[in-house]
C-alpha cells in the first residue's frame, strides 16, 4: 500500500513537472512607443505568439511613452515582478545596459527586438535599419536616373533608428552625386505632421522629382492626390495602407520597403526557444529588408501577394516572420494574449 | 505639536500614502527588498530633481515648461563632456553642466522679467529653443558617462565604522537626493531670498510694496529651477550611461507631482517635501501596475484617477480646517 502511495505521488510530482514545463513562463515586455500603428502591431505581435505557443502563463506588457531613462524603470520593474524573459524594443542602443545586464544577471533571458543593444549578454532580434535607408534611397535615385532632388522625410529627430536609417541614405546619396536634397524634414512619425509638411511643399511649388519617407507613407499619397499635384516616384514603408496605393492609385511609381512589426512575435519566439535550452548559435538575428517596386514584375507580385483590407493602414502588411513566428494573420489582428 | 501637524500635516498624509503603497507592493511581490528599493530611488532621481525644480518656480508664482528641455540641454552637454575630458574631470563637467542649468534657468527668468510676457507663454516658447539646443549639441543619442560617476547612484549606502548590514537597504540614490535637495533648499528657504520668492508667489504687489525687488527674485527662481533641472539631466546621463537628446516625459510628471505634493499652483505655498513624496509615490505606483500586470493602456487612467482623488481629498480636508 505503501509502495503504491509513494508510487503515485512520484507520478504526480513527475507530472506536475512536466505540467510546469510545458506551460509556465512569465514573460516581460517593455516598449516605449504608445499609440503608433508599427509598435501596436509589435504588441500584438507578442501577445499573439505568446499564446500561439503554448508556453507562456502570463505577459506583462510595459507599455508607454518615455525615454531610455524609463525604460530602464521598466525593466528593473520586469525584474521585480520576476519575469522568465523580457522582450524589448529598445528606445536607444546604449541607454538601457545598465538594467540589461542586471537581468541577465538575475538569470532572466533578454531579447532585444527591432533594433539592437551593445549590452553583449542580450539576445538581439532587429531589422536592419540603416539597409532600409539605402534599398529605398537607391531605388527612388535609380528611378529618377541619377539626377535631380530629392524630398527627405525623415523620422523623429535623435531617435537611433531614424540616425541608422540616415547612414544608409546618406550611404547611397554618396553613390549618385546627381541627386540633391530639395529638402529635409523630420515627420516625427506622425501622420498628420508628414502630411502637412508635404503639403506646404506642393503648395509653395519647391520643385522636386521624387520623395522618400521614413514610413509615413500614405498620407504622402493623399496628399498628391487630393491637391492633384503630378506624382514623382515615393518610397515608403510595408505599410498596409501604403501597399494599396502602391496596386490602386493611377500613375504612382513607388516602392515600399519592408520593415516587419511581427519583429516582436520572433522576439517571444527565440525567447521562448533559449528557455527551452536551445539558444541559437548567433547572438544577433539580423531580418533584412525587401523592396516592393510596383515597376518589376517581380516587385508587383509581391505587392499583389501582400494586400490585406482587413488590416489597419498604419499596420505593417508583413504580420509574420517565416522561421520565427507560427501565429495566424487572424491571431494577429485579433491581438489577443494568453489569459486575455 | 499641532505647529508641526499643521505644517507637515499634507507632507505627513503622503508620506502614510507612500508607507501603504510599499507595503502593498511587498503583499504583491514578496521578494520585494533591498533590490526593489534601489531601482525605486535610482528611477526617482531624474522625476525628483525636476519636481524640485518645478516646485521652486510654482511657489515663486510662475511655472517653467521647458524644465524637460533643458534636463534633455544638461543631459547631453554632460554625456558629450565627459566623453571628450575623460574620467579625470568629470567633477568639472558636473560644474559645467550645473553652470548650463542656472544660465539657461536664468535666460527663462530674464526674458519673463524684460518682456512681461506671461511666464507659461513664455516658457512654452523656450521648451522648443532648449529642444532645439539640445538637437544641436547631440542629433542623436551618443556621448558616454564616466563610470565611477555612475557607480555614486547605484547599490546601498556604506558608512565607514558602521555595520554594513545597518546601513545596505539604503539606496545612494535616495542619499544623493536628500543631500543635494538639503544643501541647496534649506539655506535657500531661510534666506531673504527665500522668503522674497514666497512672498513674491502670494501677493506680487504687497511684496513690492514691501521692498521686494520682484524681477531679481523671479529670475533667481528660474535659476534655482534651472540647477534642479540640470542635476536631473545629469542623472539621466548617469543612469543611462548617455546622452539623449529629445526630452523625455518630465514635465508634466514634474507638474503631477508639484500639485499632488501640496503646492498650490497659484504659488507662495508649499514646500520641497511633499513634492518630493509625491514623486516617491507615483514610482511605487508605476511599480505595483507593472507588478500586477495590469493593461498598460489602463495604467495610465489609474494613475491619473488616483492623482485627482488624493488633490480633491485634500482640498476637501484644507476646506473642512478653515471652518
Amino acid at each position: 500500500m505503501t509502495r503504491l502511495l509513494l508510487t503515485a505521488s512520484a507520478a504526480t510530482i513527475l507530472l506536475g513537472i512536466g505540467g510546469a514545463m510545458a506551460q509556465e513562463y512569465t514573460l516581460g515586455v517593455s516598449n516605449t512607443v504608445q499609440g503608433n500603428g508599427w509598435r501596436e502591431e509589435m504588441i500584438c505581435a507578442i501577445k499573439a505568439q505568446a499564446l500561439d505557443s503554448g508556453m507562456v502563463a502570463s505577459l506583462n506588457i510595459a507599455h508607454r511613452n518615455t525615454d531610455a531613462a524609463g525604460q530602464l524603470e521598466d525593466i528593473r520593474n520586469l525584474i521585480q515582478a520576476g519575469v522568465d524573459a523580457i522582450v524589448v524594443n529598445p528606445a536607444n542602443p546604449d541607454g538601457i545596459n545598465a538594467a540589461i545586464k542586471e537581468a541577465t544577471d538575475a538569470g532572466i533571458v533578454v531579447v532585444a527586438v527591432d533594433q539592437a543593444v551593445t549590452e553583449p549578454s542580450a539576445y538581439v532580434v532587429s531589422n536592419n535599419q540603416e539597409e532600409y535607408g539605402y534599398l529605398g534611397a537607391k531605388w527612388l535615385f535609380e528611378q529618377m536616373g541619377g539626377e535631380g532632388s530629392v524630398v527627405y522625410m525623415r523620422g523623429a529627430a535623435g531617435a537611433s533608428a531614424d540616425n541608422d536609417r540616415d547612414t544608409g541614405f546618406k550611404r547611397a546619396l554618396a553613390e549618385y552625386p546627381g541627386i540633391t536634397i530639395a529638402q529635409e524634414v523630420f515627420t516625427g512619425w506622425q501622420q498628420d505632421q508628414g502630411k502637412q509638411q508635404i503639403l506646404d511643399l506642393l503648395s509653395t511649388g519647391v520643385p522636386f522629382d521624387g520623395v522618400w519617407t521614413s514610413g509615413i507613407d500614405n498620407v504622402i499619397v493623399d496628399a498628391f492626390v487630393e491637391s492633384d499635384a503630378p506624382l514623382v516616384p515615393i518610397v515608403g514603408a510595408d505599410n498596409a495602407g501604403f501597399v494599396g496605393q502602391l496596386a490602386t492609385v493611377e500613375g504612382l511609381v513607388g516602392a515600399a520597403v519592408t520593415n516587419p512589426g511581427s519583429i516582436g512575435g520572433a522576439g517571444v519566439a527565440v525567447a521562448l526557444q533559449i528557455l527551452g535550452g536551445d539558444a541559437p548559435a548567433e547572438q544577433t538575428v539580423l531580418v533584412t529588408p525587401d523592396l516592393w517596386d510596383n515597376v518589376s514584375d517581380e516587385g508587383k507580385a509581391s505587392i499583389a501577394a501582400a494586400q490585406n483590407p482587413n488590416l489597419d493602414p498604419e499596420w505593417p502588411v508583413s504580420v509574420s516572420i517565416e522561421g520565427f513566428t507560427t501565429y495566424t494573420t487572424e491571431e494577429i489582428i485579433a491581438c489577443k494574449g494568453p489569459g486575455e | 505639536m499641532t505647529g508641526v501637524l499643521n505644517r507637515y500635516g499634507w507632507s505627513l498624509g503622503l508620506l502614510a500614502i507612500l508607507a501603504g503603497l510599499l507595503i502593498a507592493t511587498r503583499i504583491i511581490q514578496p521578494n520585494f527588498g533591498v533590490s526593489g528599493l534601489d531601482s525605486l530611488a535610482r528611477a526617482a532621481l531624474p522625476f525628483a530633481f525636476c519636481t524640485a525644480g518645478m516646485a521652486i518656480v510654482v511657489i515663486a508664482g510662475g511655472i517653467d515648461l521647458s524644465i524637460a528641455s533643458v534636463m534633455a540641454v544638461a543631459g547631453v552637454i554632460a554625456a558629450l563632456l565627459m566623453q571628450q575630458m575623460g574620467d579625470a574631470s568629470a567633477g568639472l563637467v558636473v560644474l559645467v553642466v550645473l553652470a548650463a542649468g542656472i544660465g539657461m534657468g536664468v535666460i527663462n527668468g530674464a526674458l519673463i522679467v524684460l518682456t512681461r510676457g506671461p511666464d507659461i507663454v513664455v516658457t512654452l516658447a523656450m521648451l522648443f529653443v532648449w529642444e532645439g539646443v539640445a538637437l544641436l549639441i547631440l542629433n542623436a543619442p551618443g556621448g558616454a558617462a564616466t563610470p565611477w560617476m555612475r557607480e555614486l547612484v547605484v547599490g546601498g549606502l556604506t558608512l565607514p565604522g558602521v555595520p554594513a548590514a545597518m546601513t545596505m537597504w539604503v539606496p545612494r540614490a535616495f542619499v544623493v537626493l536628500v543631500a543635494l535637495v538639503v544643501i541647496i533648499w534649506l539655506p535657500l528657504r531661510r534666506s531673504k531670498l527665500g522668503l522674497s520668492i514666497y512672498a513674491i508667489g502670494s501677493d506680487q504687489h504687497a511684496a513690492f510694496r514691501s521692498g521686494v525687488a520682484v524681477g531679481r527674485t523671479r529670475i533667481a527662481a528660474y535659476g534655482f529651477a534651472g540647477l534642479f533641472a540640470a542635476l536631473g539631466g545629469l542623472s539621466i546621463t548617469l543612469s543611462t550611461g548617455i546622452g539623449e537628446p529629445i526630452p523625455g516625459p518630465y514635465l508634466l510628471a514634474s507638474v503631477a507631482a508639484v500639485v499632488l505634493g501640496g503646492v498650490a499652483l497659484t504659488g507662495g505655498k508649499g514646500g520641497l517635501l511633499g513634492p518630493i513624496i509625491a514623486v516617491f509615490i507615483l514610482r511605487t505606483l508605476r511599480l505595483d501596475l507593472t507588478l500586477l500586470s495590469v493593461d498598460p493602456n489602463v495604467t495610465t487612467i489609474i494613475e491619473g484617477t488616483i492623482m485627482v482623488a488624493v488633490v480633491m481629498a485634500g482640498g476637501l480636508l484644507a476646506m473642512r480646517g478653515r471652518h
